[in-house]
């Protein structure tokens, strides 16, 4: 492990076992939304969408990833935006919308999210 | 994606601020007429002051100063008898139209003329007025009423109700000259083409929606400048609605509710209302405390929130998600937000205006406002290439036949 990142446990296993696994989490100060999309593997992004700022905690996990309630913008789990179903036929705008995202790992029961000395002194 | 700078520039309201200036240029609504039930005191928190209206000279309403703490939360609402006046602080001239009582607090000597709009001339039996609280900057508020786009996303409904059932509620209507509820063309043609044309009191927004068979639907709502939209609810009614800032992280929906043909049941309208509401305040009673009372199962099967049925919690739930004032820092304009970049730009050249001085440059500020009728707000499904005449022969048709004087 790179001595300059440390993984920090951000919820339990048991937190996900719901029908709708997504939880908030919030990391030095900063909202991010944990969900397992449809492939049973986690992403950990920006809780706000990068359109008007709506809180994804509320999205629509659909479609293998979260999907934004106010105007359908599609996330997979690494935060790139897959579908804005609002913009005009053949928009390609989607591939320049990335929201953060923070690696996640899954060990005995925990999920741990890494966490880089530099974000952490933000 | 904006400047912190700008963002603070087009959000902050208070005494001394940029667009609190614009704001202060026009009648703002202060309270609901039944507040007067409230005692010879009733506390009024607008624009990030501390106010009361009290009887004046000739038993005038105005709004007075009144003395409060530093601390005192956004929508605090003394008791009549626990209300002191500051007797050296400003006070304001009132006026009041269909239920709401307005407050201009401005520095010129005589406020403007009120536009003749429908909600205005309408008689009383036809207007209904209500409002409630949001916990969010003013304009995100604003913003979310002149986006044409998120009607087919935040207020979908994956099955229809019964349109008969829907008296007093936006989008149950069918589709004037169809048997589509609004519901199902939102849902189906969710990539509207949307344009915006600047007009006198503001911006006129046109929203296609291109349907198969080689028919259109067409929304036409509106911007009155600088914080309100009128946009059609049913065949029957539109409504107007200000966004009002109480300070700068929370506002008032203040909403008229306007009847072209038959007079409005504001017994049903307020009952409806009530049951969402806690008075004094008008807090919505889903709030973010208690999750918009959000249910997974209903978002997976009936609505795209999961939020229940009610428009307005939608809408309350996508602001108030922002922060109380949105980072617009961090936005991502689309093609969707048209109306929105164009409203920032009259806003901000509303703001040069009035900082050098130059009044008449700003909408609606000349005699002349008392003149502009309307705005048209309507709904109608046309033949595409036949999409304008419908479109305004549909509003026509409704002012024709309407009791009082809807001539635009």
């Amino acid at each position: 492990m790179n001595a300059q990142n440390d993984w920090r446990v951000i919820a339990t296993t048991e937190q996900l076992n719901v029908a709708r696994p997504v939880l908030a989490v919030t990391l030095d100060n900063r909202p991010y939304v944990l969900f397992r999309d449809d492939t049973g593997s986690l992403g950990l992004i920006g809780r706000h969408c990068p359109h008007r700022g709506a809180d994804l905690l509320y999205g629509r996990l659909e479609d293998n990833g979260l999907r934004c309630p106010f105007h359908g913008w599609h996330f997979d789990r690494t935060g790139q935006c897959m579908e804005q179903p609002a913009e005009p036929e053949g928009s390609k705008m989607y591939t320049q919308i990335k929201v953060p995202m923070i690696q996640v790992r899954e060990i005995g029961g925990e999920i741990q999210a890494l966490i880089s000395q530099s974000e952490a002194l933000q | 994606m904006i400047s912190k700078q700008l963002n603070d520039q087009i959000t902050r309201i208070g005494p001394g601020s940029d667009a609190g200036m614009v704001l202060r240029h026009y009648w703002q609504p202060a309270a609901l007429i039944e507040e007067l039930d409230h005692g010879d005191k009733v506390p009024v928190n607008l624009l990030g002051e501390r106010l009361a209206l009290v009887r004046g000279a000739n038993n005038q309403l105005i709004l007075a100063t009144r003395i409060a703490t530093i601390d005192e939360p956004a929508t605090h609402y003394p008791a009549s008898k626990d209300i002191l006046i500051d007797t050296l602080g400003p006070t304001y001239p009132v006026a009041e139209r269909k239920g709401i009582l307005f407050a201009y607090l401005g520095k010129q000597k005589t406020p403007p003329a009120f536009p003749n709009f429908d909600c205005f001339r309408a008689p009383d039996s036809h207007v209904f007025a209500f409002k409630g609280l949001w916990q969010c900057n003013w304009l995100q508020a604003l913003e979310v009423g002149i986006d044409p786009a998120h009607a087919s996303f935040l207020h979908r409904f994956l099955e229809d109700e019964n349109p008969a059932e829907g008296y007093g509620k936006q989008f149950r209507d069918k589709a004037e000259g169809t048997n589509m509820p609004i519901t199902q063309v939102l849902r189906e043609y969710p990539r509207p083409d949307i344009t915006v044309d600047e007009t006198k009191f503001g911006l006129k927004i046109t929203a296609l929606r291109h349907m198969d068979h080689g028919l259109t639907h067409v929304r036409i709502t509106n911007q009155i400048f600088p914080q309100a939209i009128c946009i059609p609810m049913s065949r029957e009614m539109i409504i107007t609605q200000w966004h009002v800032p109480v300070d700068d992280e929370t506002c008032y929906w203040y909403t008229m509710f306007t009847s072209f043909a038959k007079p409005v049941d504001k017994a049903l309208m307020r009952a409806q209302r009530l049951k969402e509401h806690s008075l004094p305040t008008y807090a919505p009673l889903k709030n973010r405390a208690n999750d918009y009372h959000y249910n997974p199962q209903e978002q997976a099967t009936q609505t795209y929130t999961g939020m229940g049925l009610d428009i307005n919690v939608h809408d309350q739930w996508a602001v108030e998600g922002m922060g109380r004032v949105q980072d617009r820092t961090q936005e991502h304009l689309g093609r969707s937000d048209k109306a929105i970049i164009r409203y920032r730009r009259m806003l901000r050249a509303a703001i040069a205006a009035a900082a050098a001085g130059n009044v008449s440059d700003l909408p609606m500020l000349g005699p002349e406002a008392a003149d502009i009728t309307g705005p048209v707000s309507n709904d109608a499904i046309a033949d595409t290439h036949l999409w304008q005449d419908i479109s305004r022969n549909a509003d026509m048709t409704r002012r024709a036949h309407c009791s009082w004087d809807a001539t635009v």
